[in-house]
This record gives C-alpha cells, structure tokens and sequence, in this order.
C-alpha cells in the first residue's frame, strides 16, 4: 500500500463534491474554483479541474456564460443548473452519512 | 542572445523564448494526446490554455517581458503532468486509447505534391511514395483512370493534422514517446527552414 496514493484516491473521490459545492454559493470562473479548492487543499494540480468541469457540464450539473474582463479575453462563468442543485443535495446528504459512519467506527 | 517565438495563448499575446516555446508545446501536445478519448477534449484544453495565459501573465512585468523556461516549467508544475489528471472513470478509456495503435489511410500533407494522397499512401504501406506517383501519372496518361482514382481518394481520406494522426497513418502506437519523437521531428524540420 502506498500512502500518497490512498490519500489522491481520497482527494479524487471528493473533488467532484468540492467544485459543485464551491459553486452553490455564487457563479465562479475556473481560477475563483482554483482558488477555494487550493485554500482547502483539496486540489494539488490545477489540471485536475478542467476536465472535471467540462464533465459536469456535459451532464447537465453546470452550465457557464461568457463574461467581458477587463483584464483581457472574455472568461468563462460557471454555475450549478437546477439539475446539478438536486445533485449536490444528494450528495450533501450522502457526505454526511459517510461522516457519521466514519466517525462511528473510528469511536469504537 | 536568444530567438523568441510570438504566440497566441488563450487569446494573449505573448514573446516566448525558442526553448520554452518547445517545451511548452511539447506540453500541450501531450496534453492533446492525454484527454483525446474525452469528450469535449477541446473544449478543456482551451480552458486549460486560458489558465495558463492568466499564469503566465501573472510572472510579466514592465521589465521581464519574455517567457523564459523557468516560467514554463513553473506554470506546467502548478498545471501537472496529464498523467495526474487522469481519474478512474477516465483510466479505462485510455486503456483502450493506448493498446495497439491503429493503422488509418490518411493524406500527408507534410510531404505532397497535390494533395498528399500518394504521399499518404506511401506512409500507409511503408514504401516510397515516388513509386506510388509514377503508378498514378502511369494510370493517368493510361485513359484517365488515375485521375478518377486520385479525385475519389482525395475527397475520402481526410487529411492527417494532429499529431496523433500522423502517427496512425504510419500505423504505430500512440504514446506519449511517439508524440514526443514527432514533435522534435517538426522543429527540427521549422529550424531548418530558418536557417536557409
């Protein structure tokens, strides 16, 4: 078994849950994502995300509009759909069971 | 001294020095290469470009106004390499990318005369594709028949652009060495053709 890679797997699993979670509370644009997902260390390499994103929003969770900047090119704005809030309820939920459980085997 | 190479990235303009350009695009093709069994592989690389331009902006200032290696290999260490990007869902899928290369009919277009179907042939059956034009003008002077054969094969073989492609013309595997072989082969074909 290899430390580094039990803890990826670990990072991998709820990244997913991370970005949706991210963008619950306001429409980001990739680097704002970055952003949050580094501060809580959940993310080690930003590549990671872009095709997560691109993921989601083939499925319905997301969707994005184009907004000017000032600073340069026109960036893109993500924001959950109201298919992706249903989606993160589910996994609010689940992320709380998952939790419990955990907590309850490690108190034994 | 140094040559820099002008570039457009995620719609910035920048100077990049001639080795951090190769190695950048050398990046970006394995990039391409990683994420092409996904949907929407344009749509992410675009994106991914787009943050490497912001990144990229972030280390110009008045006074540094050319992207060194450094920067390079800085902004593709936040970035990482595409084989950390890759998760389960994805993993078998690129399993199925990589095992044996596929072996298409392709034009070249990096070695035609017209309209690089002879010279794809050629790269198909291994030989040289001068045998292949001498059968055709043979075929052609011989009733035409060459000429019809030319017309149809030109408008169904599309054309080898990516890299990726290239490689299957000549029906070897796609791999991140291959891309790699391919891509020093075209700066050193781009050098060249500076330096005459």
């Amino acid at each position: 078994m290899d430390l580094e890679n039990t803890k990826a797997q670990m990072r991998k699993g709820i990244l997913e849950y991370c970005i949706l979670s991210v963008l619950s509370k306001n429409s980001c644009y990739a680097s704002d994502i970055i952003r949050e997902l580094k501060e809580a260390k959940v993310i080690v390499v930003e590549g990671t995300l872009y095709p997560l994103l691109t993921r989601q929003k083939n499925s319905g969770l997301l969707s994005y509009r184009w907004e000017e900047s000032q600073q340069g090119p026109p960036r893109k704005y993500y924001e959950l759909t109201p298919e992706g809030k249903t989606y993160l309820e589910d996994l609010d939920k689940s992320w709380d069971e998952l939790v419990e459980s955990v907590n309850l085997i490690r108190s034994k | 001294m140094k040559i820099t190479v002008s570039i457009n990235l995620g719609g910035y303009s920048f100077n990049i020095d001639e080795d951090a350009y190769s190695e950048l695009k050398l990046y970006l093709k394995s990039l391409e290469l990683h994420l092409a069994a996904e949907e929407s592989s344009s749509e992410i690389l675009s994106d991914i470009e787009a943050r490497m331009a912001e990144l990229f902006r972030s280390r110009l200032t008045l006074y540094k106004q050319v992207i060194s290696m450094t920067d390079v290999k800085e902004v593709i260490t936040i970035m990482g390499n595409p084989e950390d990007f890759s998760d389960g869902e994805s993993t078998s899928r690129k399993a199925k990318f990589y095992t044996p290369g596929p072996h298409r009919m392709y034009r070249d277009p990096d070695h035609r005369i017209i309209g690089g179907v002879c010279s794809g042939m050629g790269a198909y059956w291994d030989i040289e594709p001068w045998i292949i034009r001498v059968i055709m003008v043979a075929l052609i002077f011989a009733g035409g028949l060459g000429l019809l054969i030319y017309l149809i094969l030109y408008i169904v073989l599309p054309e080898a652009k990516t890299t990726a492609q290239k490689i299957e013309m000549k029906g070897e595997p796609v791999n991140i060495n291959n891309i790699k072989e391919s891509v020093k082969k075209e700066f050193d074909t781009v050098r060249k053709n500076m330096n005459l």
